[in-house]
């Protein structure tokens, strides 16, 4: 029970890291290696938050706000630029996440930083306690998820989002203004990117080089899902397990790199990853 | 995804006009380069020296992950993988059985070897047919990753996160790892030079260029990138065994995914595909972090993170272009002079009346979408067969199933009577099918002579160390170069010819194949009167002369009445018409076809 | 044919010179060809003569090279697909031309700016096609052939547009269908003075539909004139092998 609690909060984590990614990718067709650096802005907006007195989880909406606004200058000033270049875009928004964190670094230095609890404790689950930030987690993936998926299917730009990803080319010939979709759906993806940054400052330390480690983990995600959403979801529940499960019954280390090595084996086996299912 | 990298960076491999003095070149430079090197260690202090020494080795692994990407145009994070295997393998050998010469040439052995071995399943797992260049710098990326865990997990034999120290060195002072490593660069430098500038190293560019032309050329690119990956990472983890035995330590850093980006930064910034670019870059980048980094660590970060984002954008050639950009505006003439052609004697082909292609019973469909149903079809020698129909009607597609074995479809497909079900289409090549794409397929960074050698590669290996003066190409090839007016534009790169340049180039570098079949996708396309009535006199002589059986796609009508021996008509994936072009000129059926309104 | 051509000049679409391509191929070489208001001009030619291309340089996908074209006097060189589109200009493409895997109203929304004009619009299109309004909810692909392209035609007609610009629309389809396009065309000409221009390899639909008819042959106008007794055979000289 606690260790499919354990698969369930690990691929729930997992999810929340991976999702902007997916969103980037699935429209600009661009690998956003400046991920983790948005993860790492979204963590020290809670930083700030906390040092501003405010409410710990205010620091979500704010980090939402300014990781889309600073998403947005670097989509107008980086992306765009390289659209057809997308092999230099890996390139160009790693040195990005280079730049940031040093700028992170110049404010802040280079220490662990604390954050306030967003939520301390333990649950009482079957004569145990479990980690109530956990539980959290889960439930802000399954939040995250629901409103993706609504923006997604109900509203008009998730509308024009999608015909992006479908046919470009169409889309253009329709009268679409591409070039906005790809600005606000980058700004959406960077915008999650900090708001996953919040919600993982209790459970990593914060410091400038802290989204580097989860960039990798979501970036084999989000190849394994293409640029389908539900198979995201699937390939976390599936890497999250073998993730916990190696961890657990063989060894931690093994269990750091089980995403990436068997998301590289799917993608060898099946070039489309999970979305083809 | 097709990367446009200005291909300028191969106008300086190609030297200066003057063949003898140029073939000396690189030679010439090495030396001097070494004995600068040598004499260096004598003035510089000893922090410089020490610094310098770093620097060249890793400038050595920077002209690895140049010939990968910036020749190659395989994006790689896992050089630093293969170096921190080798490295390791050196200190743990050397921690283990202590510095005998014996077990120190046992440890160069083996931080050569066992990269080499991994570079193997690496380039196995990477590459493969329909492979993308994304997947591979995905894999190249998890290497690193994975390698460091295995170090951190390795306890007392990898020093786990601590790394390996105080193991037995080459007993050498630091002048002498300075000159070890000085060595070591000029050495791999000079070898990648004589490299790239040699035939062989064309194949590299090639491979970049266009990948499917390579194949379709008879080559096998997944052997050629396997190969090339495993000989680097053997290159890198010799630098690897130079480095743990300068600096008398290893640590996980040096296997990392971060050392990896690091790699490909330097190499963006001094301009990939240069060679000295990413060389020098490497060595200047990383003595200046030496120097600036300990007074201000961070903003020297933050500079070189701007200027390689700034670069990306603004300067993809990196900084080596922008040498070139102030050099080239001296009037120093350097285009290489083109070989001279000859003429090879052709190849007996047995004419006989057997089919030379037979299709039985074609179909294929995309899920639901059927685009060709039960399509029979035989082509002899001699043949010149077009195939013509509305949009849509498969004709594409049809010549996709002709030349690609690994298309799935049902029925069968036989060239001179062996089945081409589940072949790559360079096997295919080698049955003697030849294929024309519709938009025309060359290798624009490459001139017209060197696209014509690669087209004989699969018939006379290209030496790695020189270029040959004479291109030895059939009769045929010569014919359709004169004719074409190709022949007095052999040192043209081929992004500088005209559209009709380039199909005739196409069109030469196919039949430089000596094919049986040749397999023509729209070849008069976007040509001029003069250029269409060239090919189509070119066409009719490769089969009436020549015995070729030419199958062609063509939407121009008049064009095809004149040169075709037999007309196919191809509606809504059926074969509805197969005879002589007065059959089907007369046809009710084909004029309501082209009117409109007839269904299958 | 109800003459609803205006002569002035300046009115419809007006391309001058027109020259388009990719890369260093040039498909569409020096055209020049007017569409006045409520005309509808057939283009015709063999495959590969360059007919998709026109359409696509005169909605701004394929960049012009040399020439001029104009919309209502006002000159339209350079500007985006997007404007384009919110000048008015409708496009019923050949190739990929719907989401397959959207529904069919998902479809016919993305040719609007906003849902506002949603209702508005999908009564209009009801109008020549009623089998789309119980089918709303159908996922494109889906539909069958014939269905298909009255979809790609009912698309291109929600924002009322100007100027149609219309590719294949016949293709594979049978006379019964091809009968309603050709109604719902005359109709939305009738009703909103619509010029369109129609690309098309069936005679039989070019001579019901249009006034006049241009063929185009390696990218060039090789011969035009009006719908009269001699169009049939001219136009047949210039389509069949």
């Amino acid at each position: 029970m606690l260790l499919l609690l354990d698969i369930l909060t690990t691929a729930a984590i997992l999810f929340v890291v991976a999702i902007g990614l997916l969103a980037v990718f699935g429209v600009l067709k661009i690998i956003n290696f400046a991920h983790g650096a948005w993860l790492t802005i979204g963590a020290y907006c809670a930083v700030v938050t906390g040092k501003l007195g405010l409410n710990p989880w205010a620091a979500l909406p704010i980090a939402f706000v300014v990781g889309a606004a600073l998403g947005g200058l670097a989509e107008y000033v980086i992306i765009r630029p390289l659209y057809r270049r997308p092999l230099d875009a890996i390139l160009a928004t790693w040195g990005l996440g280079i730049v940031v964190g040093q700028l992170i670094t110049l404010a802040f230095g280079r220490d662990v930083q604390l954050t306030p609890n967003l939520l301390s404790g333990t649950v009482e689950i079957l004569g145990t306690g479990y980690s109530a930030y956990r539980l959290v987690a889960l439930v802000a993936a399954l939040v995250i998820g629901a409103v993706f998926a609504l923006v997604i299917e109900r509203t008009r730009l998730g509308l024009s989002a999608r015909a992006v990803i479908m046919n470009e080319t169409l889309a253009r010939s329709l009268g679409l203004d591409t070039a906005r979709v790809r600005l606000v759906v980058f700004m959406i993806g960077a915008g999650l990117a900090a708001l996953a940054g919040v919600l993982l400052t209790p459970l990593t330390s914060v410091d400038p080089t802290m989204g580097v480690g989860w960039l990798i983990g979501a970036f084999m995600l989000v190849m394994v899902a293409d640029t389908s959403f539900l198979a995201l979801a699937a390939a976390c529940l599936v890497f999250g397990a073998a993730q916990v499960l190696v961890s657990t019954f063989v060894s931690p280390v093994l269990g750091s790199i089980a995403v990436a090595v068997l998301a590289a084996l799917v993608l060898r086996i099946s070039p489309k990853g999970f979305s083809r299912a | 995804m097709p990367e446009t990298v200005p291909a300028a960076g191969l106008a300086a491999a190609r030297a200066s006009g003057r063949p003898r003095l140029a073939r000396a070149a690189p030679l010439a430079v090495a030396l001097l380069a070494a004995m600068a090197l040598w004499v260096a260690p004598l003035v510089l202090d000893t922090f410089a020296v020490n610094v310098l020494t770093r620097s060249m080795i890793y400038a050595v692994l920077a002209v690895t992950v140049d010939l990968l990407w910036g020749f190659a145009g395989i994006l790689t994070f896992g050089q630093a993988a293969f170096f921190g295997i080798g490295a390791y393998a050196t200190a743990m050998l050397l921690s283990a059985q202590g510095g005998a010469p014996h077990w120190m040439a046992a440890a160069a052995a083996l931080a050569v070897v066992a990269p080499l071995l991994l570079g193997l399943a690496v380039g196995w797992l990477s590459f493969y047919h329909r492979s993308t260049p994304l997947y591979a710098s995905v894999i190249s990326l998890v290497v690193p990753i994975v390698v460091t865990q295995g170090i951190y997990s390795g306890g007392e034999r990898t020093g786990s996160s601590s790394g390996l120290v105080g193991f037995d060195v080459l007993p050498l002072e630091i002048e002498g790892f300075f000159r070890l490593a000085a060595i070591l660069l000029v050495v791999v430098t000079l070898a990648a030079w004589i490299l790239v500038r040699s035939d062989a190293g064309r194949l590299l560019v090639a491979l970049r260029d266009n990948e499917a032309r390579c194949a379709y050329l008879g080559l096998n690119p997944r052997r050629l990138q396997i190969g090339l990956t495993a000989v680097l990472a053997g290159v890198a983890g010799l630098a690897g065994f130079v480095f743990a035995n300068a600096s008398g330590v290893v640590a996980p850093e040096n296997a990392g995914f971060l050392f990896g980006t690091e790699l490909v930064i330097w190499v963006a910034l001094g301009g990939r595909g240069t060679l000295v670019g990413p060389v020098l870059g490497t060595i200047a980048i990383d003595y200046l972090a030496a120097n600036l980094s300990g007074d201000l660590p961070f903003l020297w970060q933050l500079l070189l993170g701007t200027a390689f984002v700034a670069i990306i954008i603004l300067l993809p050639g990196g900084l080596a272009e922008l040498a070139r950009r102030a050099v080239s505006v001296l009037p120093l003439g350097r285009r290489a002079a083109a070989p001279r052609l000859a003429a090879r004697p052709a190849r007996a082909a047995p004419r006989n009346e057997a089919p030379l292609l037979s299709v039985e019973g074609l179909a294929k469909s995309y899920g639901s979408l059927t685009v060709l149903e039960s399509i029979d079809l035989t082509v002899r020698a001699g043949e010149l067969v077009s195939l013509v129909g509305p949009n849509g009607a498969g004709k594409t597609t049809l010549m996709r199933c002709l030349s690609d074995g690994t298309e799935p479809f049902r029925g069968s497909v036989a060239v001179a009577g062996t089945a081409t079900a589940g072949l790559t289409p360079n096997r295919i090549v080698a049955l003697g099918v030849g294929r024309k794409f519709q938009v025309a397929s060359v290798f624009e960074s490459l001139s017209v002579a060197e696209c014509l050698r690669l087209a004989r590669a699969a018939h006379e290996a290209p030496s790695p160390l020189r270029r040959a003066d004479i291109l030895g190409l059939p009769q045929p090839v010569l014919d359709i170069l004169r004719m074409t007016g190709l022949d007095a534009l052999m040192a043209e790169p081929a992004r500088l010819l005209s559209h009709g340049q380039k199909q005739a180039l196409e069109l030469a570098m196919v039949m430089a194949l000596e094919p049986r079949i040749i397999l023509l996708d729209e070849p008069t396309a976007g040509l001029t009167k003069a250029e269409r009535t060239t090919i189509g006199t070119v066409l009719k002589g490769l089969a009436a002369d020549l015995g070729i059986a030419v199958v062609l796609v063509e939407h121009d009508l008049d064009f095809v009445r004149e040169i075709s021996s037999r007309i196919v008509v191809l509606h809504q994936g059926r074969l509805v018409l197969d005879g002589t072009v007065e059959e089907v000129v007369g046809s009710a059926l084909v004029r309501t076809i082209y009117a409109g309104g007839a269904h299958a | 044919m109800p003459e609803t051509t205006q002569r002035d000049g300046t009115g419809g679409l007006v391309l001058d010179g027109v020259s388009s391509g990719y890369g260093a191929v040039a498909i569409v070489k020096g055209v020049s060809l007017r569409v006045g208001p409520g005309e509808i001009v057939a283009l015709l030619g063999k495959n590969g003569m360059g007919k998709t291309t026109l359409l696509k340089t005169i909605l701004g996908l394929v960049a012009l090279r040399a020439g001029s074209i104009a919309i209502d006097g006002r000159s339209v060189a350079g500007l985006s697909p997007a404007r384009l589109v919110a000048l008015g200009i409708g496009y019923a493409p050949q190739e990929q031309p719907l989401f397959q895997d959207l529904s069919i109203r998902d479809n016919l929304r993305l040719a609007l700016a906003s849902d506002r004009l949603l209702p508005e619009a999908l009564d209009r299109v009801f109008g020549h096609f009623p089998f789309l309004k119980d089918r709303l909810a159908q996922r494109a692909g889906t539909l069958s052939g014939g269905e298909q392209k009255m979809l790609i035609l009912a698309r291109a007609l929600m924002l009322r547009p100007r100027l149609l610009l219309i590719d294949e629309i016949s293709e594979g389809l049978q006379p019964s269908v091809v009968d309603r396009i050709a109604a719902a065309l005359t109709a939305e000409r009738a009703a909103s003075g619509t010029a369109m221009l129609i690309v098309e390899q069936n005679l039989g639909f070019a001579l019901k539909v249009a006034d006049r008819w241009a063929a185009l042959k390696l990218g060039e106008i090789d011969d035009e004139g009006g719908i009269d007794g001699t169009a049939r055979e001219r136009i047949l000289g210039h389509l069949s092998v």
